[in-house]
């Protein structure tokens, strides 16, 4: 406990003892009445604080089954029956079953850290047939009031631990008894409970932040998550945790910190997106406080379209996914912002070289109601001035996001409401513009119905756009603006029916509309056609129910389903082509006109998601999973990565979703002692009607879509290993991934085909990965951290010999992706001096020095020939081949814990 | 014949026999060239080149293998519109300096045309000096040339210019396209001192020809930067008959070509920033620096006298540079 007191009485004192640790102090007013105390102490023992406050009287403190006793004169007796029947009457609202075990005791009168707290679930006599009791808790952050997400909450007798929900929820069902309960969380004081669970009841606890264990990195949430959580393929990224590893240009971004874990990379920099086990990057579904967010990163990738300071952390779900979850083949990311302070208002915010961020937050009502606006903006055209080409000096870039969170609790519900703006531009000097944003706002409502049965009812909208205006030849300038609407209603029940079975159902409805727009002159001179894109639309509806059931202790089974059927409608007309022909303009049959709402196709069909969770002994697991997943919409890319221009694509007549089977299983093993934690996972994942395009694909063309676009299989499988060290001076973890990713088009027509129809590697098959993250405390306050980076090259198409066509040598290029560019290897290291660390102080100051790429490696993001003045010509392209130093300050109010 | 990437090499093969045939059944025999071995050529009477016919081509090299191409369409071409210039800045390839020069564009009015592909080849023309006669030479003795030479001072360099300029007109509403850009001049060149003359061949492409041109112009120049797309793999409209699975690379066309010559001698606005090659050397240790691989060694000089500066081929020969010392006959001057 901390202790700051001047002249109290002592019943101050055991109120702030009971406030700050539950344990109770018996004594007689007149006992204590003259005493005045003087204390400052910081997380000292209540024993020990006692003990010094009566020194000097006669007055000698015992322990008793928890709590404390003051008596005059000698100690309690130890076996005093009858006194503990009074107190019981006239104190205890409980009758204590059992007593402390001695590692408790040791807790109360021993070292001062981690002092138990009771917890008093239901009342006794109201359980008589002594039923299970189901229980619904809560964690919350008792500075701030902001209920905590991902903490993990275990109960030792029962073997068993639970994970709290976004709103800080939990829920328990136990036999009536006394539980020793642990409290984790990264960048909270641990914290210990005994629950004495008597029936049905609902209760709070509150942890507090701590300035001392400074030195943590933990990517999923608690040590032992990986053994008890029982989902494989599940990571968590908090924001804490990343709070000490490198940036570029001052900038932290949690999505590409994701790709330091084992299974995840990106394919070099300037890429906006990343793959997951072997997968293109529109098969990651990106969710912000359940805002489906369809572009996730600002300038070329270099920044992540949500601002670091308001996230609280991101989980992903890459191997085994929630029957809860869908509509996307490779993974789920959900980033999930802070809610608001509660209690106090405060403002932070950090100036880089590129972008300035504020955030300010507050409660509404004390206690109940926070909010937290957030707002970002670029300045970062000075760094383009600087650049010679006078191409990129005549360019600008610019970004900026902002958020609004609103919360909001009642008796038994509680209301989120979040909106989100991000907006992008870029022109490269006077041949063309860029301009992209993501609007979106969520309402959450969520309600308790019972302590065993939670509902949450969420509508979402989210609006991606891009608008290109292309003028590099005057006769042929066009703009071009697209956008897509997501709006989803979903509900979702979790419902505990014993301590063995948990049951997750619900359902959601998506209603997709793609205004894939109109390509339009641009410009007087323009000659260009005005070309009507169309519009899409699309309803995905899905019902779906997961049973998570503990057949032993030891042995736990996830099975769910989700039964989707998603209708691509009207009003819209479609070509049809002649049987067995190409579909090929040439081959135009038919156009089949479809009216408003009717329905163009059904698409309809089960996915069984299961995972077993064997615990093979305390620390260790093993996890199997089989995933089945659809996917409704893609990417009409032909470029290796993400270009701000992309158009997504909904499956329709001709193009259908796209399945896929994914199988995993893995291996997990902590060794406490060491700091050290360990996980092997292998997958094979199967993927069907997977889309490619066809060669010199446009996708502003008057030709419908599915005459540039093959559907055909792709096939990834991997191993991946993760190691990891917490709690050392030298922490960190090092993820090794081998895997590989094929394609094959192979159609019964030789139109239908890619490469011949042979198998071919992907674009993002990048064999081996190699990720070091390590940090090393110098002391609390100054430390260095680096990310060391390994790739394979990425699978390009070369050319393989040279031939003269009219006097001019040209190429003639290899089977698609055979060949490899050169590896890649970065190392980017960042030395941070936090300011002083007092509790009580108005702003916390902290300096960030970066360096970005430090060996200057320069990294070929692609290359490729050109045939110049009638020489071929070999090229590297780097995007950044030197290190970056950048310096960034942040500033906030408050000590260094506060957020 | 292919070559590697590394070294490519134009390999042509000798021997071949080459016939060309229309939609009509007529054929016609190529002939292989005399100067250009593994070029063959044909004359075609003109009442079998109407547009709108057909044309293919077979091959049997002398090792017995027939390579046969699909017909080809012949569209007919539109004239050839307004070529002009405009003072324009690049970044130079060679030193990563900006350097100005004159970008051509070209017009187009094909709006009585069906054809809507387009291909455009250039051949520059233009006039070069070197900075001396050839007045004095030395071979073992002094000679003197009067009057003196200036046959080798003035010469012509035409050279194709090897890009590819490729328009489709399908994306717009009308069969016409103004100031579409051709090649650029630098002032860093002998190109634009003495007189500069562009000519352009266009032709009017069937489709698929034109896919395959524009398609190797993307894989020639399209490639690189941040959102880079794949090379294409382009397939000709050549096969090979006798091994089906072995690719034939190239495509036969037929196309229908329309002309037009510029010419200009003065770039209003433009300085020119060519130095030249030459270098004259100052003989410090007399004759004696000259061994007889160097004969005949042209000096610099006088009517009256010569100097111990040595000049090298560089500053009194223009064949050097790999022009012509005749002047073409479309020279105006």
């Amino acid at each position: 406990m901390d202790c700051h007191l001047k002249n109290s009485t002592f019943k101050e004192f055991s109120g702030l003892v009971f406030d700050q640790t539950g344990v109770r102090i018996f004594y007689r007013d007149e006992w204590v009445d003259k005493l005045k105390i003087t204390l400052d102490a910081y997380s000292v023992a209540v024993s020990e604080a006692l003990t010094r406050i009566l020194s000097g009287s006669d007055l000698k403190v015992s322990e008793w089954y928890g709590d404390l006793v003051v008596l005059p004169g000698g100690g309690l007796l130890a076996e005093l029956p009858a006194y503990a029947q009074i107190a019981d009457k006239d104190v205890l609202p409980v009758k204590k079953k059992e007593a402390m075990t001695a590692s408790e005791e040791r807790y109360l009168t021993g070292r001062g850290s981690g002092v138990t707290q009771t917890i008093i679930i239901g009342r006794p006599g109201e359980n008589v047939a002594n039923n299970r009791v189901k229980a619904l808790g809560r964690v919350i952050d008792e500075e701030t009031g902001e209920p905590l997400h991902f903490v993990a909450v275990y109960i030792t007798e029962a073997k068993t631990g639970v994970v709290t929900d976004v709103n800080g929820f939990f829920n328990l069902t136990l036999m009536p008894g006394t539980y020793n309960v642990q409290i984790e969380f990264l960048g909270y004081a641990r914290k210990k409970y005994l629950f004495e669970v008597y029936s049905d009841d609902s209760f709070v606890l509150r942890i507090r932040k701590t300035a001392v264990e400074l030195k943590e990195i933990v990517v999923s949430g608690e040590r032992h998550a990986n053994i008890r959580a029982k989902e494989p393929g599940f990571d968590q990224v908090s924001m804490k945790s990343i709070k000490t590893l490198p940036m570029l240009m001052g900038e932290r971004d949690i999505i590409k910190i994701s790709a330091t874990l084992p299974g995840i990379v990106t394919v070099g920099e300037g890429t906006a997106g990343i793959n997951v086990r072997g997968s293109s990057s529109d098969q990651n579904g990106f969710y912000f406080n359940k805002i489906p967010v369809y572009n996730t990163f600002h300038l070329f990738g270099f920044f992540p379209a949500f601002n670091s300071d308001i996230i609280r952390d991101l989980s992903i779900y890459k191997g085994y996914v929630p029957a809860k979850y869908g509509g996307r083949l490779a993974s789920v990311f959900n980033v999930t912002s802070r809610q608001g302070n509660r209690k106090l208002f405060t403002v932070h915010g950090g100036i880089s070289p590129v972008s300035a961020n504020l955030v300010f937050e507050g409660p509404l009502k004390k206690d109940t109601s926070s909010f937290l606006f957030s707002a970002r903006s670029s300045y970062s055209d000075w760094i383009l001035t600087r650049i010679k080409d006078p191409t990129i000096s005549n360019s600008s870039a610019g970004f900026n996001d902002f958020s609004l969170g609103i919360n909001r609790d009642f008796r038994k519900t509680q209301l989120s409401m979040f909106f989100y703006r991000s907006y992008d531009r870029f022109s490269l000097s006077d041949l063309n513009s860029y301009d992209y944003y993501n609007n979106g706002a969520s309402i959450i409502l969520g309600h308790n119905y019972t302590n065993a049965l939670r509902g949450e009812i969420s509508l979402a909208g989210s609006q991606y756009g891009f608008s290109t205006i292309d003028r590099q030849q005057p006769p042929s300038a066009y703009r071009h603006a697209y956008k897509m609407g997501h709006y989803e209603i979903r509900a979702d029940f979790r419902h505990v029916l014993n301590e063995k079975s948990t049951l997750e159902y619900g359902s959601e409805m998506i209603f997709y509309l793609l205004d894939r727009g109109t390509v339009l002159p641009y410009g007087e001179m323009s000659l260009r056609n005005k070309i009507e894109l169309g519009v899409e639309r699309g309803i995905e509806n899905s019902l779906f129910i997961t049973h998570q059931y503990d057949i032993s202790s030891r042995i736990n089974l996830n099975l769910g389903i989700r039964y989707m059927v998603y209708n691509p409608v009207g009003p819209t007309s479609t070509c049809k082509y002649m049987e067995g022909a190409p579909r090929d303009p040439r081959y135009i049959e038919d156009t089949l006109i479809f009216g408003r709402n009717s329905i163009i196709r059904w698409y309809h069909e089960p996915e069984i998601r299961a995972s077993l969770n064997f615990e093979t002994d305390r620390d260790g697991s093993v996890k199997l999973s089989f995933n089945q997943m659809h996917q409704n919409l893609f990417m009409l890319n032909t470029i290796t990565t993400v270009a701000p221009n992309t158009q997504w694509k909904l499956a329709d007549y001709h193009l259908l979703p796209s399945r896929s089977n994914q199988w995993s299983a893995g291996l997990f093993r902590t060794l406490p002692k060491n700091g050290l934690e360990f996980s092997a996972e292998a997958f094979l994942k199967l993927t069907r009607n997977y889309s490619e395009f066809r060669d010199g694909a446009d996708f502003l063309s008057d030709d419908p879509v599915e005459t540039a676009v093959l559907q055909g299989n792709h096939r990834a499988y991997g191993l991946e290993l993760y190691i990891k060290r917490s709690r050392r001076k030298l922490e960190g973890w090092i993820s090794y991934t081998w895997s590989r990713s094929f394609i094959q088009v192979d159609g019964n027509h030789s139109w239908f085909r890619i490469n011949n129809g042979e198998v071919y590697p992907s674009n993002f098959d990048i064999p081996h990965s190699l990720t070091a993250v390590l940090n090393y405390y110098f002391t609390r306050r100054v430390f260095l951290s680096s990310i060391l980076t390994y790739q394979t090259g990425k699978p390009v198409t070369y050319p393989e010999s040279a031939y003269y066509a009219d006097g001019s040598p040209y190429l003639d290029y290899s089977k698609r992706n055979f060949h490899r560019i050169p590896d890649y290897f970065r190392a980017d290291f960042s030395l941070t001096l936090e300011g002083d660390l007092r509790k009580n102080k108005f702003l916390h100051n902290s300096f960030v020095l970066n360096l970005y790429n430090a060996t200057g490696r320069d990294n070929a993001y692609s290359v490729y020939y050109r045939t110049q003045n009638g020489m071929i010509r070999s090229y590297k392209y780097s995007v950044i081949g030197v290190p970056v130093f950048t310096a960034t300050w942040v500033f906030k109010l408050g000590n260094y814990v506060s957020d | 014949m292919a070559s590697p990437v590394s070294d490519p090499l134009f390999i042509p093969v000798s021997g071949c026999a080459v016939r060309i045939s229309d939609d009509k059944k007529n054929q016609f025999a190529m002939q292989e060239s005399q100067e250009e071995p593994g070029v063959y050529e044909v004359y075609i009477d003109s009442e079998h080149l109407t547009p709108g016919k057909s044309f293919k081509i077979n091959i049997i090299t002398p090792d017995g293998t027939s390579i046969q191409s699909d017909f080809d369409r012949m569209p007919p071409c539109p004239d050839v519109g307004d070529v002009y210039y405009e003072i324009d800045e690049i970044v130079s390839q060679y030193t990563g300096q900006p350097e100005k020069g004159i970008r051509f564009y070209i017009d187009l009015d094909a709006a009585d045309f069906t054809s809507r592909f387009f291909k455009w080849d250039i051949t520059e023309t233009w006039e070069y000096r070197v900075d001396y006669p050839r007045e004095w030479y030395y071979d073992g003795t002094v000679h003197h040339i009067y009057p003196p030479d200036y046959s080798r001072k003035v010469c012509w360099l035409t050279q194709r210019v090897k890009e590819i300029y490729t328009l489709s007109t399908t994306n717009l509403q009308e069969n016409r396209y103004s100031k579409f850009p051709l090649n650029f001049a630098s002032s860093h060149t002998s190109r634009l001192i003495y007189g500069y003359s562009l000519l352009v061949e266009q032709a009017a492409l069937s489709e698929e020809a034109y896919s395959y041109w524009d398609q190797m112009r993307i894989n020639g120049t399209g490639l690189g930067g941040l959102y880079e797309r794949q090379p294409l793999s382009i397939t000709g409209n050549l096969h090979n008959m006798t091994d089906p699975d072995q690719e034939v690379l190239g495509f036969f066309s037929a196309e229908t070509v329309k002309s037009k010559r510029i010419f200009i001698s003065y770039v209003q606005g433009l300085e020119i920033e060519y130095v030249g090659y030459c270098t004259p050397v100052l003989l410090e240790h007399g004759f004696a620096e000259i061994t007889p691989s160097d004969y005949p060694a042209w000096l610099m000089g006088d009517e009256d006298n010569f100097y111990m500066v040595l000049l090298s081929d560089d500053c009194v020969d223009c064949l050097f540079y790999g022009g012509s010392n005749i002047k073409p006959d479309f020279w105006p001057y």
